[in-house]
């Protein structure tokens, strides 16, 4: 990763942190007695929880008729819930996957709770296919074995067993990611730890000790992990797809399906990652490690996806049209115009029209409008499942055949039951584990934490021999030191590293160390003459470069005057007045 | 070696390809194989032109995007991009010139641009609100030029951030942000209308939602290719010197992936219209698989299992020959892939109408007819007369929809590209380069006072 940081990136992590602040922080939600807050949500989610349970169980005991399908709408709010909350778990696998991939470091800040979302949410979809079979007791038909019932009750053959490994597989490699993240982090919960809670976070922790082949080998996992959910961000939802793209109904039948709902998911599950840390920074004290850079990513990553899904609704309206197949043209014309239009034009307000607003930086800045919007979008992705399911069945070819449905309360119970569920486990997970990834929030601290870099930055090395790095070049070894007394000192003789000037690269010092000049201290006593006597004579074409404020620099380099290098270097034009 | 300098040897060297590309043109309009309409002819600039102002135009919006995301590591050689966008200039007087010919009706490229069809076709007369030569012309040269618009924006923009510096509150990189995150919605909706437009509508019975995604990212894989073999080309003459093993490294790795990208969406387009088997969709790949397989696997080939297979290790992206191979072998991937996009339908059009002429008013109706003809100068010929030389095969392609496509037969320049194609695909793309390079040579290779200098000088993997 490079240790040059530009200027004009903001801190990602800010209050001044040090390594221990850092621990303190993020580690002691795991160790208090929770709040009021806490228990009330734990509570009311326990309850939705509850009542989706008794819904489950109603329908399995009453039959899938307590469900308001019928002849031509197989699929109601089930599927729906089902497909939405697939999506709302691709947030968690973009962040720790693809944005690793993309060295994107404000991912740090909330790619454990993301992570653990995508678990919850895969868990709460997971159940709709299981229960909308009806019969719960055959489920087992989902698997590929051999069918010992005959023609007539067949194994499920389609995209739908796609699904079935797509799913399975997602939810395996998410949770190996979630978790290996955790080692490193429950094993800094076990050292602060005592008793009970010790042997637990021990066990947790895999026998983690921090060495340094430990962390080697979690940084190649990580990798490894990255380049295998990569794919499986895409996979995902793009089976998902399949299972309406590949029927030969109008308006499930487009080409357009596989990368516009990946870009859905990643949209939906953006804005659930905002929904629920906007609530925990505030509850957790979080607002150093989840900052309004953070959001304001977040923000612009719902803006492009949700533009994407915008272009994805107009490709797919204009080329209903442009097809000149009656069909596909009555299924749009249906979707906006027909009973469901509410549906339509709550989705195209909802997904295309209300992230529009996070083209204003004060909007994608501000908490309330963010938690707003990112409100709308759940309830605008949800729509947008609703439209492609229920009013495409509702009307078939065959008017005779065509309803209006709506479900039931047990269709609705099972819903509020998997928020509960989604709920409880988030609550739980946040008592448990450090809500942000305290490993890697540290890992990022020296080069995007805001005493390093933004326009509060002014730590620059403290004496501590480890601590040498400021906003310009963070964490290179340095030979010198502004503090002439340190251990370090003794090495300032030696030699220096004179690309720290502005003006100088590896070749050009390189050229200077062969004449000898191989110090801040000699540079400065250099003539600009000789210098750039050297130059000509070197090795290599450097008449772009000018020496003319080398002796300058090095002096202040000399000096241990950092800060005032810094602003000579701003002034400066490569190394020239 | 701060500025760039375009030698006179270089610069020979590419008016001579441009050359090979005019020749090429001219002797396709000559040549024997081609037919009444000059189809080859006006197919290849089509072909071409359109190939490369989609380079152009993804070359400016991966520069767009780079900026809106706040991107650092690609900054040493913006000025790359930067010029590459500014070749929209070329793409709005090529597709301009196509959208003219269009408009004239000098040729049969579009089967939606024959009158007497688009009465007899109520497909086609469906769709004429949106296939009509008025949108063809003046749309495209509205929206081509507002890409070009927004790339002179950016150049201008850098240029100035050059000469003035940047200050410590960024201002013009500020407001190159601005023009950046407002092209790429204007280009993402624009480019679908122009890609239908362009490309999907010479096949102008058949449909697909995902077209246009496919076929920018076909554009955005030529334009990761075209970067890395120029500058790889600029390595080895000693410019671009701070350009290291590390940027060209993440230069493969987009190579990389989004060759695997492409293989997705091509995978999601193939397998949906192949599994639901509607017959308004098939006809497209049955033509392409039964007719033109050469072009239908070698594209897959050629797109997929080479970068995949050779940019999969670590080193091979990190090796200039081998990475350097892969981009000159996976660019012309792409240039024939676009090929396979168009050919197929333009034969096919030029096919119907000749047909047509031959034989008054037979629309979408030539099923009927036992044999056909590739239009060998089709004028003058009557319905009886279908037996060219190497061109007497039956129509086994026909039956499965109402559209048949009547080019069994293996013909040079439509089957597979011939050296006529290939040399003007020289000609275009020496035209591009000694654009790039004449723009290369007019500023600074790198940006001193981009923000992200520093972290682009040093950038590591």
């Amino acid at each position: 990763m490079s240790s040059y940081i530009s200027p004009i990136r903001e801190p990602l992590v800010t209050g001044n942190k040090t390594y221990h602040q850092i621990t303190e922080d993020l580690a002691s939600p795991t160790e208090k007695a929770p709040g009021r807050a806490w228990i009330i949500g734990f509570i009311l989610a326990i309850s939705m929880l509850a009542f989706g349970l008794f819904c489950i169980a109603w329908t399995v005991w009453h039959g899938i008729g307590t469900w308001n399908l019928n002849r031509t709408i197989g699929w109601g709010w089930d599927i729906t819930n089902f497909v939405w909350w697939i999506g709302i778990g691709h947030a968690g696998t973009l962040i720790s996957a693809i944005l690793l991939l993309f060295r994107q470091k404000w991912r740090t800040g909330v790619n454990r709770a993301a992570e653990a979302m995508t678990i919850f949410a895969v868990i709460c979809a997971a159940l709709f296919p299981g229960i909308h079979v009806g019969r719960a007791w055959v489920v087992f038909y989902f698997f590929p074995y051999p069918n010992t019932r005959g023609p007539l009750w067949p194994n499920f053959n389609s995209p739908l067993l796609w699904d079935l490994f797509a799913i399975s597989t997602y939810f395996t490699v998410s949770l190996l990611f979630w978790y290996t993240g955790l080692v490193p982090d429950f094993a800094t919960v076990r050292d602060r730890a005592k008793g009970f809670r010790k042997k637990i976070y021990n066990f947790l922790s895999f026998g983690w000790t921090g060495s340094a082949k430990h962390w080697q080998r979690w940084e190649s996992l990580s990798l490894v992990l990255a380049g295998i959910a990569t794919p499986l961000v895409l996979s995902v939802h793009t089976i998902v797809s399949f299972d309406f793209a590949t029927s030969v109904i109008p308006g499930w039948h487009t080409t357009i399906f596989p990368p516009y709902f990946v870009a859905g998911a990643i949209f939906s599950g953006f804005a659930m990652v905002l929904t629920l840390m906007i609530v925990t920074r505030k509850v957790l004290n979080l607002q150093d490690y989840i900052t309004f850079a953070h959001i304001e990513s977040m923000n612009k990553v719902i803006l492009v996806t949700g533009t994407i899904v915008g272009v994805a609704y107009l490709t797919e309206l204009f080329i209903a049209w442009y097809s000149g197949y009656v069909y596909e043209q009555f299924a749009f014309f249906n979707r906006a115009l027909g009973p469901y239009w509410w549906s339509y034009f709550g989705m195209m307000f909802c997904n295309v029209i209300s992230p529009q607003f996070f083209w204003f930086k004060k909007i994608r800045r501000s908490l309330f409008w963010t938690f707003l919007l990112s409100i709308v979008i759940n309830i605008g992705m949800w729509f947008e499942r609703f439209v492609i399911i229920a009013t495409t069945l509702a009307r078939d070819y065959l008017p005779s055949s065509w309803s209006y449905y709506s479900p039931t309360w047990v269709e609705m119970g099972i819903f509020i039951g998997t928020l509960g569920l989604f709920f409880t486990f988030f609550l739980i997970f946040t008592r448990v584990a450090p809500v942000v990834a305290i490993a890697e929030v540290k890992s990022i601290l020296k080069s995007a934490g805001d005493q390093y870099t933004g326009p509060n930055a002014h730590a620059h090395g403290h004496g501590h021999s480890h601590d040498h790095s400021h906003a310009v070049d963070a964490g290179n070894d340095l030979s010198h030191n502004d503090d002439a007394n340190s251990s370090t000192g003794t090495i300032l003789t030696m030699e220096d590293d004179l690309k720290k000037l502005e003006g100088i690269g590896p070749k050009i010092e390189k050229t200077l160390k062969s004449a000898g000049i191989k110090t801040f201290q000699q540079l400065m006593g250099s003539e600009i003459a000789n210098l750039q006597t050297i130059l000509d004579e070197g090795d290599g074409n450097f008449t772009g470069n000018s020496p003319e404020s080398w002796p300058q620099q090095a002096k202040l380099a000399f000096e241990g005057k950092w800060d005032e290098l810094k602003d000579l270097q701003d002034r400066l034009d490569g190394g020239k007045y | 070696m701060r500025t760039f300098e375009f030698t006179n040897r270089l610069r020979i060297t590419l008016l001579v390809g441009i050359a090979i590309g005019l020749i090429c043109l001219g002797l396709t309009w000559f040549s024997a194989s081609d037919d009444g309409f000059h189809s080859r002819f006006w197919s290849n600039v089509l072909h071409n032109s359109a190939f490369f102002t989609m380079i152009s135009a993804l070359a400016a919006f991966f520069l767009a995007a780079s900026v809106t995301a706040w991107a650092g590591w690609y900054t040493v050689f913006k000025r790359v991009w930067e010029s590459m966008g500014l070749f929209l200039l070329f793409g709005l007087i090529m597709m301009g010139l196509i959208g003219l010919s269009v408009y004239m009706g000098w040729n049969e490229l579009y089967h939606w641009n024959d009158a007497t069809s688009v009465e007899n076709d109520q497909i086609l007369d469906g769709k004429k609100g949106f296939l009509n030569k008025g949108w063809y012309f003046f749309g495209t040269l509205v929206i081509v030029g507002a890409w070009y618009f927004f790339a002179t924006r950016f150049r201008a923009l850098s240029l100035q951030e050059e000469r003035e510096g940047n200050g410590n509150d960024f201002q013009l990189h500020r407001r190159l942000r601005f023009f950046a995150a407002a092209y790429l919605p204007v280009f993402g909706f624009t480019m679908c209308a122009m890609v239908w437009l362009w490309i999907m509508s010479v096949d102008a019975h058949w449909y697909s939602t995902l077209f246009a995604w496919y076929t920018g990212a076909s554009a955005f894989v030529s334009m990761i290719c075209l970067t890395i073999l120029i500058l790889n080309y600029l390595r080895n003459r000693g410019y671009y010197q701070n350009v290291t093993t590390e940027h060209m490294h993440d230069l493969g790795k987009l190579l990389f992936a989004f060759s695997i990208f492409w293989t997705y969406l091509w995978f999601s387009q193939y397998m949906l219209i192949w599994y639901a088997n509607v017959g308004e969709e098939t006809g497209y790949f049955h033509t392409r698989i039964n007719e033109y397989p050469i072009l239908f696997y070698g594209n897959l080939i050629i797109n997929f299992l080479v970068p995949f297979f050779v940019l999969m290790r670590n080193d091979t992206k990190r090796k200039m020959g081998s990475l350097t191979f892969v981009a000159a072998i996976v660019l012309l991937g792409h240039w024939v892939d676009y090929f396979q996009m168009i050919k197929p339908g333009v034969a096919h059009t030029a096919h119907e109408i000749a047909v047509q002429e031959a034989g008054g008013h037979h629309g979408a109706e030539t099923k009927q007819l036992g044999a056909h003809d590739h239009g060998h100068d089709a004028h003058g010929h009557d319905k009886g007369s279908h037996d060219h030389g190497n061109d007497s095969h039956g129509h086994d392609a026909h039956g499965h929809d109402g559209h048949g496509h009547g080019h069994g037969s293996f013909n040079v320049g439509f089957s597979i590209p011939g050296f006529l194609e290939i040399g003007t695909f020289l000609g275009y793309l020496s035209l591009f380069l000694f654009f790039v390079f004449t723009s290369l040579s007019r500023s600074s290779l790198t940006s001193e006072h981009d923000p992200f200098i520093e972290e682009s000088l040093h950038h590591h993997v």
